[in-house]
């Protein structure tokens, strides 16, 4: 048996909480003793002698944020006192020294905080358990995932979004309102669309005064072509090769598609790390969010393939766009919008040409537009 | 090492004088000025994983600062980021505090900080995050808060409901869970609560008088979306 007694001056090991007592408590040192618990506040008081405190007078449990306080409490109302004992070696001596009625709350109470350090580190084995395979989930099947989300979406929603950052582009560049190239392009969307039966989206295309060669779909049907694309090509097909590569885009909702997984990436993280202002600040985000817009290299070829279907559909030269992009890559390479976003890479040419060369032939219809036509009425740089 | 809060109320600062080979720890960019005589110096508290850890986990910042009187005794004057008050304590080495992520802003040498992790329910819905420093040992240490502070003293057993964005710190011996504020998960939210926490005595718990979170969402909708 270990009877601990030290001198006077012993520096304080628990802390007494009571009536009279500060709330941070009173530090004293507790000693323990054959028949119970010595307890010395520093500096002697009237209020807070020392005493001895007899083991049959005290009544044990955890405490504390973590359950690893020792609590001791005794004494009725006004002089409740509840002393507070985190120093291991304290609590070993008095399990070693209490009688066995009152180590025995103790251990019921230890075997308590046991289990429930035990759930505890269960549910949080369990959560990254979860979140590990939430992510594996994510990572190899988001794919679906995404897609359910995205088919969730109204139309609606879809055309709002789009228009507000059509809008905002369109406040930044100069609309072209009339002429040769813009009935050109209204051309190559109507037919484009016409072989769409039951398309909820009402395909909105501007073309605007812009010298790079660039060309884009926002979410619900908005097209945007700069005037520095139309310079560019060479034939009406080549540039409705571009277009149709980007209705396929708005047709797949590929834009949502990277709305969805992007906002629920950052949904996920901000839950994860406490920042529950970032998820309201999410929202905010979208529009911008909109305007810089990358597609994956999956969404790529799908809009590649369903593209060239979809000129085929419409009786338009499906080789143009592979024409176009080929041309781009060789010169400029550097200095194209359009290339930064689609590189035209050996894999990409190569499969846009077995798919193209696996349509049935057919000879394409002509527009009705004269393309060198068009391209002289576009305003210069 | 002695410290006072100079201009009590939302802008204070706190002088701390040291003695000549003295050092505290500041959170990083907490400085505005200070003697001679003082270096500032980067230091990761709890070696590099633990810095990490406490950045990456925490929110914390990376470094903390360390200013050590080198050259003899001088004092310095350091400040929070955010407007609101400051509080300084003695730690006895008995009592110890949980303090939210941003309420740490100084502390002597021999005062021990840690991340702490919360359980899972506290993690979720606390709105602290998973993470939360511990902070013990023997010293001062200054606290800041967003908004006044104010202290509240529970004897054994009393409890008390606060708001949880509104937590500082709180002593070691409370111990608190997480309730919904009102009766019914709709009535919880619609209250503008949502959740609380219920401290439980005995110990001290501090709070800040303004909601960092609230704040944030109320000055958002001022700022015009920018690209």
């Amino acid at each position: 048996m270990t009877i601990d007694h030290l001198a006077m001056d012993a520096s304080p090991n628990a802390l007494c909480f009571g009536e009279a007592l500060p709330a941070t408590g009173a530090p004293c040192h507790v000693g323990v003793e054959p028949t119970g618990l010595r307890i010395r506040f520093n500096g002697q008081s009237e209020e807070l002698p020392e005493s001895l405190v007899q083991f049959h007078d005290l009544s044990v449990s955890a405490g504390g944020l973590h359950h690893d306080h020792l609590v001791v409490t005794w004494g009725k109302e006004a002089v409740k006192r509840t002393l507070y004992v985190k120093d291991p070696a304290v609590i070993t001596t008095f399990r070693a020294n209490a009688p066995h009625e009152l180590t025995r709350d103790l251990e019921t109470v230890a075997a308590g905080v046991r289990r429930m350090r035990a759930r505890h580190r269960m549910v949080w084995t369990a959560a990254a358990a979860a979140i590990l395979s939430v992510g594996l989930f994510l990572w190899f099947g988001s794919d679906l995932l995404v897609d359910m989300a995205v088919s969730r979406i109204p139309i609606e929603w879809e055309q709002k979004l789009g228009e507000t950052a059509y809008r905002d582009v369109l406040a930044q560049q100069t609309v072209i309102k009339g002429g040769p190239a813009v009935s050109a392009v209204e051309e190559m969307t109507g037919r484009l669309t016409s072989g769409l039966k039951d398309s909820p989206y009402q395909f909105e295309v501007t073309v605007v005064k812009n010298d790079a060669v660039n060309a884009f779909a926002l979410p619900g049907g908005y097209v945007v072509v700069f005037t520095g694309l139309m310079k560019k090509a060479e034939s009406g097909d080549e540039v409705a090769g571009v277009l149709s590569h980007e209705l396929n885009h708005v047709l797949q909702r590929h834009g949502m598609e990277r709305i969805v997984r992007q906002l629920g990436l950052f949904a996920a993280l901000s839950i994860i790390l406490g920042d529950r202002q970032g998820v309201a600040g999410l929202a905010r985000q979208l529009s911008v969010e909109l305007l810089t817009l990358r597609f994956s290299r999956e969404q790529e070829t799908e809009a590649d393939v369903t593209g060239l279907r979809l000129l085929h559909r419409a009786k338009i030269d499906p080789d143009g766009i592979i024409r176009f992009f080929e041309r781009l890559s060789e010169k400029d390479k550097d200095r194209i919008e359009l290339l930064s976003t689609h590189p035209m890479s050996q894999a990409r040419a190569a499969r846009l040409k077995a798919e193209s060369a696996a349509l049935p032939k057919q000879v394409p219809e002509p527009f009705t537009f004269e393309w060198k036509t068009v391209q002289q009425s576009l305003p210069g740089s | 090492m002695r410290s006072e809060v100079l201009y009590p109320g939302a802008f204070p600062m706190v002088r701390i004088e040291l003695g000549a080979g003295e050092q505290l720890k500041a959170e990083s960019g907490a400085m505005v000025a200070s003697s001679p005589t003082i270096d500032v110096e980067s230091k990761m508290e709890g070696g590099f994983l633990g810095a990490l850890s406490r950045k990456l986990l925490t929110g914390e910042k990376f470094f903390f600062q360390t200013l050590k009187a080198n050259r003899g005794a001088g004092e310095v004057l350091l400040a929070p980021t955010v407007p609101g008050e400051i509080v300084i304590m003695e730690l006895d080495g008995l009592n110890e505090y949980m303090v939210q992520k941003d309420g740490f802003l100084a502390g002597a040498d021999t005062v021990k900080i840690e991340s702490q992790m919360q359980s899972l329910s506290r993690g979720l819905l606390g709105g602290e995050g998973f993470f939360i420093l511990k902070i013990s040992g023997k010293g001062t240490l200054v606290l800041n808060s967003f908004g006044a502070i104010h202290r509240i003293d529970l004897k054994p057993d009393q409890e008390y409901i606060v708001d949880n964005s509104h937590l500082v710190a709180w002593s070691a011996t409370t111990s608190y869970h997480i309730e919904r504020a009102a009766a019914g998960w709709v009535a919880s939210f619609t209250s503008g609560e949502g959740f609380v926490c219920r401290f439980r005595g005995p110990g001290v718990v501090y709070i800040q008088s303004r909601n960092p979170g609230g704040f944030g969402n109320w000055i958002r909708q001022f700022i015009p979306v920018s690209e």
